[in-house]
């Protein structure tokens, strides 16, 4: 009885399941498989063993980019947060009219090329750039500041990148708050500062702490915006990487890199998939 | 032009659904002839609608087997089985005008446009929907949209058709209309219907049989006026209309000992028996001489148009009556103590199952 | 929320500050686009179209325009025809084990680029996939899946699954039941799938930068040797070009959202 169940239930959904075979083959042939061979390699080369991962604990060069890029990533997410949570709170409040272009002031930075926004902070930020020309036309400084191709350029090129992905899911859960509630807080006499603290807030803090962490695990393997705008002088993990594997040629010290950045990011998606709804993150159905 | 599979009648052996430890039906044995309209009546969660799904394919049963015609079709897929269905809600295909809703059946069976055409014309004048085979669902009010999921399903000729609560989304007036149409419908195609429903006025006008289902069991089957007369249980008489309970005792002589009254009963058992009476409330009437005569003193009196529904206080408890106004032999005013009667034949004895939902 | 509740100056201050912050710097580059100097600055005489002029003008920016558009294309397919189904199957068997999948299947927005793409500067070796057309489409079209699968997953959120199983229940096969009743309703999902695996593809550079050489030389790819290489006006006309190109493709993605809502 129990087969024939079982014979009758893959007649039945045979052909449902046979749907879900070309994204999973090519996500296993052509994705997984590739990953898992870094995961592979930094426990091979140069040689068999943890000889890589040793240098966590001994190498100056290793421990500097890790440091580099776990202080970079908090600045970030901090100043993401603050931005993005008061941007998503205007966008909230405001009437269904004007959400519409608040609306696009995120997602058109969202969706315009990495590349584009990196090189107008480059044309803003330089030593010619427009900001430093502008105040050494006014005559508010003598020399020009440097603002680029240091921490600072990179911090503000990575907040700009992602305050976008920080406004989204705050403005999710903003979204689902009664709005009859804040107007009934200030009815029983509450200041707006009371409303804010005692009411709003508690109530956005779910998509608070989502934001925080999507925006961590974005920024800590983040590529192209510190390149452009660390001008090689200021080291993430990401580039770190790219340059043991193709300048030096360092494969198993490149891979170890890529395989503690991805169990750092699975094992912050573990720890919070607790307080966070990740289905809700990416968009569960 | 006869669905995939032969007609004849649908029968169910032992049919069972679980989910894991909830059992929603356990052990249904229904004989649907051919050609018969029956209708699956219960409260919600009683397992009506999960027999109905089971019947058309979508659920698989537990245990138990499904024959149409003799054939076994337990192990069929809903689309090999093919039987219409009227989905609650419809399931109108809102990407499709009312003509495409219709032809999909027909299409889905590569039948060639000239012929689905006649087709869906000829089905769309059966429920008189002539005028509307361009329009979307969404253009539609309530009811004509259900005739458009009707005429869908049966425009392939299906040996069977499903109507899982087919009227509950529409308002009181509209809903006795498309009974009777309904009705008229299933004389005209004479096919086998299968109807669900929470309703009973609904179960007990359109069907020519009634199953009325409780806790995922069948209670009793059979023909509306047979159910609503001789109802078998408590739960039956409760749900199937309104009705007094009386406990009591039958006696040496025949009579059941109900509180301080000895009241007479067309067919009692044998002496010593404790029994429960399930007395309708029309079946009583006020100020007159008949069988059983007792008292009581009005408690409340509501006029409802064609009649008055009393309650009266006695010693067994309160008892309800329902008086048409044009009867009416006494002022029900409250606070008066007055006669009622009822004839031997008028209580039936029921079995006492638990008290409808 | 409609003007019940507004915030205070607090609040909007820093809304309309981060709001500025976000779309200013995107707004700089028109200006600088059109300067008449040869240097990155703001026009200093009058504006000139010089630099648009010498954009069209060079062959090897309108070959990899060109190649990125293809690239974008056949990885947006390759994204589209796999993701589509897989979210329509995972929505319609609905179990955990489904859930899972569906899950493992977003991983390229998790892990980073970088990994993935030293991953696949190897392996593709071994496939001779190196500075190949169809290693970059391969490479953009698994990536591309997930945005697939988030847009379409969505759309089949607010999908009757009654009309599936009455179109099954009429005698529909399941190619039927996809053909004619699944895929017309959530068009407007797949359209916008389509439309992210596009811009991922389009703009992606971390991958095409280990994958690709010479033969394979993407828009991205050029842009980034421009930043690095040297400050030609140019630069800024090809950012001025991509972001009205990517607001086309948001502003057409907003509207079928809206006729999809409606």
């Amino acid at each position: 009885m129990r087969r024939g169940d079982m014979a009758a239930r893959l007649r039945r959904d045979g052909g449902w399941w046979a749907l879900l075979l070309p994204a999973f083959l090519l996500l296993s042939v052509f994705y997984i498989t590739p990953i898992l061979q870094v995961l592979a390699i930094s426990f091979t080369e140069p040689e068999p063993g943890l000889g890589n991962y040793q240098r966590i604990a001994t190498n100056l060069s290793v421990q500097r980019v890790i440091w580099t890029t776990l202080r970079i990533c908090t600045i970030t997410t901090a100043l993401a947060l603050m931005l993005g949570y008061g941007l998503a709170y205007a966008i909230t409040l405001a009437s269904e009219q004007a959400r519409r272009w608040w609306l696009l002031c995120v997602l058109v930075p969202l969706w315009i090329s990495v590349l584009v926004r990196a090189f107008a902070w480059v044309t803003l930020l330089r030593r010619q750039g427009l900001i430093n020309q502008t105040l050494q036309g006014a005559g508010i400084i003598a020399e020009p500041l440097q603002l680029v191709w240091n921490e600072f350029g990179i911090i503000v090129g990575m907040v700009h990148y992602m305050v976008p992905y920080a406004v989204l899911p705050m403005l999710a859960a903003m979204r689902e708050i009664e709005p009859r509630l804040l107007a009934a807080a200030r009815g029983l006499g509450a200041s707006r500062g009371q409303v804010f603290r005692q009411v709003f807030f508690p109530l956005s803090a779910p998509g608070l702490v989502a934001a925080g962490v999507l925006v961590f695990i974005f920024s800590l393997g983040f590529y192209i915006t510190p390149a452009i705008l660390g001008g090689g002088r200021t080291l993430m993990v990401a580039e770190w990487i790219s340059l043991q594997i193709l300048d030096l040629i360092r494969w198993g010290l490149g891979t170890m890199m890529a395989t503690l950045l991805v169990v750092t990011i699975l094992v912050t998606l573990a720890v919070f998939s607790r307080v966070v709804n990740m289905r809700r993150l990416f968009g569960g159905a | 032009m006869s669905a995939t599979l032969g007609t004849g009648s649908l029968e169910l052996r032992g049919l069972a659904k679980r989910y894991g430890e909830f059992v929603a039906v356990q052990g249904a044995d229904l004989m649907i002839a051919a050609g018969s309209f029956l209708t699956l009546l219960g409260p919600s969660g009683s397992g009506k609608t999960t027999i109905l799904m089971m019947i058309a394919g979508f659920t698989e049963p537990t245990a138990g087997r499904l024959l149409l015609g003799g054939g076994d079709i337990t192990a069929l897929p809903p689309e090999k089985r093919a039987f219409g269905m009227v989905f609650q809600g419809y399931a109108l295909f809102p990407h499709m005008t009312v003509a495409e809703n219709v032809a999909f059946p027909l299409r889905v069976r590569g039948i060639g446009r000239a012929a689905r055409d006649t087709r869906v014309r000829a089905t769309l004048d059966l429920v008189q929907l002539s005028g509307f085979a361009d329009r979307r669902p969404a253009q539609l009010s309530g009811g004509q949209q259900q005739r458009v999921a009707l005429a869908r399903a049966l425009v392939f000729d299906p040996a069977l058709l499903l109507l899982d609560e087919p009227l509950s989304a529409l308002d009181k007036k509209l809903r006795a209309e498309l009974q009777e149409e309904l009705r008229a419908l299933h004389r005209r195609v004479g096919r086998t219907f299968i109807n669900v429903t929470h309703d009973q006025e609904e179960a007990l006008s359109l069907s020519d049989e009634v199953a009325v289902l409780n806790h995922g069991r069948i209670v009793q089957k059979g023909a509306p006026a047979m159910l609503y007369e001789h109802p078998r249980t408590r739960f039956v008489a409760g749900f199937l209309g309104k009705s007094n309970f009386l406990h009591g005792v039958v006696q040496g002589d025949g009579t059941v000992q109900c509180g301080p009254w000895r009241l007479h009963h067309a067919a009692p058992p044998a002496p010593g028996t404790a029994v429960l009476l399930s007395l309708r409330p029309e079946k009583i009437a006020l100020g007159q001489a008949g069988d059983n005569a007792i008292e009581g003193r009005v408690l409340s009196s509501a006029y409802l148009g064609a009649g008055h529904a009393v309650v009266l206080d006695t010693p067994i408890g309160p008892i309800r009556v329902h008086q048409p106004a044009w009867r009416a032999a006494v002022d029900p005013a409250i606070g008066t103590t007055i006669s009622m009667a009822w004839a031997a034949d008028a209580a039936t004895i029921v079995e006492d199952d638990d008290a409808p939902g | 929320m409609d003007g019940i509740y507004r915030p205070g100056w607090v609040g909007r201050a820093l809304g309309w500050g981060t709001a500025l912050y976000l779309v200013l710097p995107l707004f700089i580059i028109l200006p600088v686009s059109v300067t008449d100097q040869r240097f990155l600055s703001l026009p200093h005489e009058g504006i000139s179209l010089r630099h648009y002029a010498a954009l069209f003008a060079a062959p090897d920016w309108f070959a990899s325009i060109a190649q990125s558009f293809w690239i974008a294309c056949a990885s947006t397919v390759l994204a589209v025809g796999t993701g589509t189904l897989f979210a329509i199957a995972c929505w319609r068997l609905n179990r955990r084990s489904t859930e899972l999948l569906r899950a493992l299947m977003l991983l390229p927005l998790i892990v980073p680029s970088i990994v993935y793409a030293i991953g696949l500067y190897r392996y593709f070796g071994w496939w001779d996939l190196l500075d190949r057309f169809a290693g970059v489409v391969i490479a953009h079209g698994v990536t591309g899946i997930p945005y697939v699968v988030i847009t379409v997953s969505t759309a089949l959120a607010s999908f009757d699954p009654r009309l599936e199983q009455a179109a099954r229940g009429m005698g529909a096969s399941l190619r039927q039941v996809l053909a004619w009743v699944i895929l017309p309703r959530i068009m407007p999902g797949i359209v916008s799938g389509a439309i992210f695996a596009f811009i991922h593809s389009w703009d992606e550079l971390v991958i095409v930068l280990f994958i690709a050489s010479r033969d394979v030389f993407t828009l991205p790819r050029r842009i980034w040797d421009g930043i690095n290489e040297n400050q030609d006006p140019i630069m800024a006309a090809v950012a001025v070009l991509l972001i009205g190109f990517t607001t086309l493709l948001l502003v057409v993605d907003m509207a079928l959202r809206r006729k999809r809502d409606t």
